[in-house]
């Protein structure tokens, strides 16, 4: 569980978070989106008692992540880039880590084993590729076991099989019970990984809500969304009339119909005598909702700094 | 998610001596740590021998007094440079995690910060003390026989020789700890190692010709309460309250270990300070 109450970090003029409140349930992996600038990482360290917060505050199990004598046993994080001193090996990199809590060595065998690090281990961790090094930090948030985990952009470097292999980390260790809250800039990834979604843009929490209320709720129009295909759009549309609140052509000839759904559109077809080649019904998807919500925010920050 | 290998233990959590455990397998585990210790180890125990096979004594007989302090010399005068080594060394250590990002890690574990920053300072002064006490003892023992072929018998038991031969490895320890509080502060490789060494190399000389252009005594009694000029006092042979006639400060062994461990200190507060409350 993590509690975000009021938080506010400013540096020098510019207001990186501003007043953000949500939580994070044990349970569910919550996602964190926004565009680049928007505060996410800001947020995640201060989260970590890495930056201080302006003003408001953070918990994470009920408590400040400072207060704990067992932190990562608490909280695993994986933060932007490598937090690895270049120099060392990722094995000792992790036995450093474990030494601190009295973890067992068998403990970073296994984290090792786990995010597939055996064949680099030993080698040091300025020669590793992005995504190596990604698979490291996530070995380190591992290391505690904890009970909740913050991951800023985890897929980010990683192969097909390592986005994969998050994907189902991340279900995995929601459905263990913990709380698992990761931030993308991937929609998709997001869109098949995370049960929630907080949405921040310019520091503010734009969303917060079930992803699929969300996805919904961002489709506009308020209206289901169908592909049609027909070789007679003048006929079929000048029937469906007002029922559809847009029909957009697309450049391959087919037709995006907002408002009516497929078995009205398949009705009326057939008592206009239109022939249809193609009918389907298409979900909005995360990414639009996620554009929808942004680009207002994009908007008003143009009006606000005119 | 599988847990076994943390089940077994029972208590899971921070605690000083299992700080000073992880801060001992970062140091040892960077290759910047080995090549210092191993420039300091070459240094010490190879002056030495050099030194001690080369330097004869004065002609006629040689007095226990210039004996001991021949040989007091011959064991220490590689500490001019090897704090140089160790200063590098301390600032390293702490701005190593700065640049590359390992203070993210260092903080997330420790989030309290001080315990692991007193670790490290643990870490640091006792492999430094012990690297330089066993290769100055290596070095007294490879220059103690070759200046008795010379007729230069010291007395090793005499204080007033093992004592200056131990002081030089505190002089170079506190360098160490004064470079990483320097380091701490300064956050930046580049930066620490400029501040320590023109504190250590730069700052003396300037004084020096400060003072005797100006005619001013005080500028030259200060130098005297500077790290270098403190530390050399901690392995000079045979300490007079008072070296010579022209009346300029000169401290005793103990005060300039006071001198130099309230540099260590004042520099340490500073940087702990901001280190506790700075966003990294």
């Amino acid at each position: 569980m993590i509690e975000i109450e009021h938080l506010s970090k400013r540096y020098g003029s510019k207001l990186a978070v501003d007043d953000v409140s949500f939580v994070v349930r044990p349970g569910s992996v919550t996602g964190f989106l926004g565009p680049n600038g928007a505060g996410k990482s800001t947020t995640m360290r201060m989260i970590m008692g890495l930056d201080r917060p302006t003003s408001g505050r953070a918990t994470v199990n009920g408590q400040p992540y400072t207060s704990f004598r067992d932190p990562l046993r608490q909280v695993g994080a994986l933060l932007e880039a490598k937090a690895v001193h270049s120099g060392r090996s990722a094995y000792n990199h992790l036995l450093g880590l474990a030494a601190t809590h009295g973890i067992p060595k068998a403990r970073v065998h296994e984290v090792i084993e786990l995010t597939g690090l055996e064949s680099v281990a030993k080698k040091r961790v300025g020669g590793f590729s992005l995504g190596m090094g990604q698979r490291l930090g996530i070995a380190a948030a591992l290391i505690g076991d904890p009970k909740t985990l913050i991951l800023d952009e985890p897929v980010n470097g990683l192969d097909p099989d390592g986005v994969v292999w998050v994907r189902q980390l991340a279900r995995r260790l929601a459905a263990d019970g913990r709380t698992v809250f990761l931030s993308s800039h991937l929609m998709s990834e997001m869109a098949q990984t995370a049960d929630r979604v907080v949405v921040l843009g310019r520091g503010r929490v734009l969303a917060d809500a079930p992803i699929d209320e969300f996805v919904s709720g961002g489709s506009g129009g308020g209206g289901k969304r169908t592909l049609v295909r027909t070789p007679h759009p003048d006929q079929l549309f000048t029937a469906l009339g007002s029922a559809a609140s847009s029909i957009t052509p697309r450049e391959d000839g087919a037709f995006e119909v907002v408002g009516p759904d497929a078995q009205q559109i398949g009705t009326l077809a057939a008592q206009t005598g239109a022939v249809l080649h193609e009918l389907t019904p298409m979900g909005a998807s995360l990414e639009e909702a996620y554009m929808a919500l942004t680009k207002d925010d994009v908007e008003y920050r143009a009006e606000a700094t005119r | 998610m599988t847990a076994t290998a943390l089940d077994s233990r029972a208590r899971i959590g921070l605690g000083f001596p299992r700080l000073v455990r992880s801060e001992w397998i970062k140091f040892r585990s960077v290759r910047s740590t080995l090549w210092c210790f191993a420039i300091l180890v070459v240094l010490t125990v190879g002056m030495a021998a050099l030194l001690g096979a080369l330097v004869d004594p004065e002609p006629g007989k040689v007095l226990q007094d210039a004996a001991n302090r021949q040989v007091v010399n011959i064991a220490t005068l590689s500490v001019g440079f090897t704090v140089l080594v160790v200063a590098v060394l301390g600032v390293l250590i702490i701005t190593g995690e700065y640049t590359t990002g390992q203070i993210r890690s260092t903080f997330t574990a420790d989030p309290g910060r001080l315990g692991a920053l007193g670790a490290k300072a643990v870490v640091l002064a006792v492999a430094t003390f012990l690297v330089s006490a066993v290769s100055t003892w290596i070095g007294v023992a490879i220059a103690v026989p070759l200046q008795a072929a010379k007729g230069v018998e010291a007395d090793l038991a005499d204080p007033s020789v093992f004592l200056p031969i131990l002081g030089a490895s505190v002089d170079v320890t506190m360098i160490a700890l004064l470079a990483f509080a320097v380091g701490l502060l300064v956050r930046s490789s580049a930066g620490g190692i400029a501040i320590t060494l023109g504190l250590l190399l730069v700052v003396p000389i300037i004084l020096q010709l400060m003072g005797n252009l100006l005619g001013a005594q005080w500028l030259l009694d200060t130098a005297a309460f500077l790290p270098d000029a403190a530390g050399m006092r901690l392995y000079t042979y045979s300490v007079p309250q008072v070296d010579d006639a022209s009346g300029t400060i000169v401290l005793s062994g103990w005060a300039a270990f006071g001198v130099l461990a309230a540099w260590v200190a004042a520099v340490a507060a500073f940087a702990v300070t901001a280190a506790k409350t700075r966003d990294v």
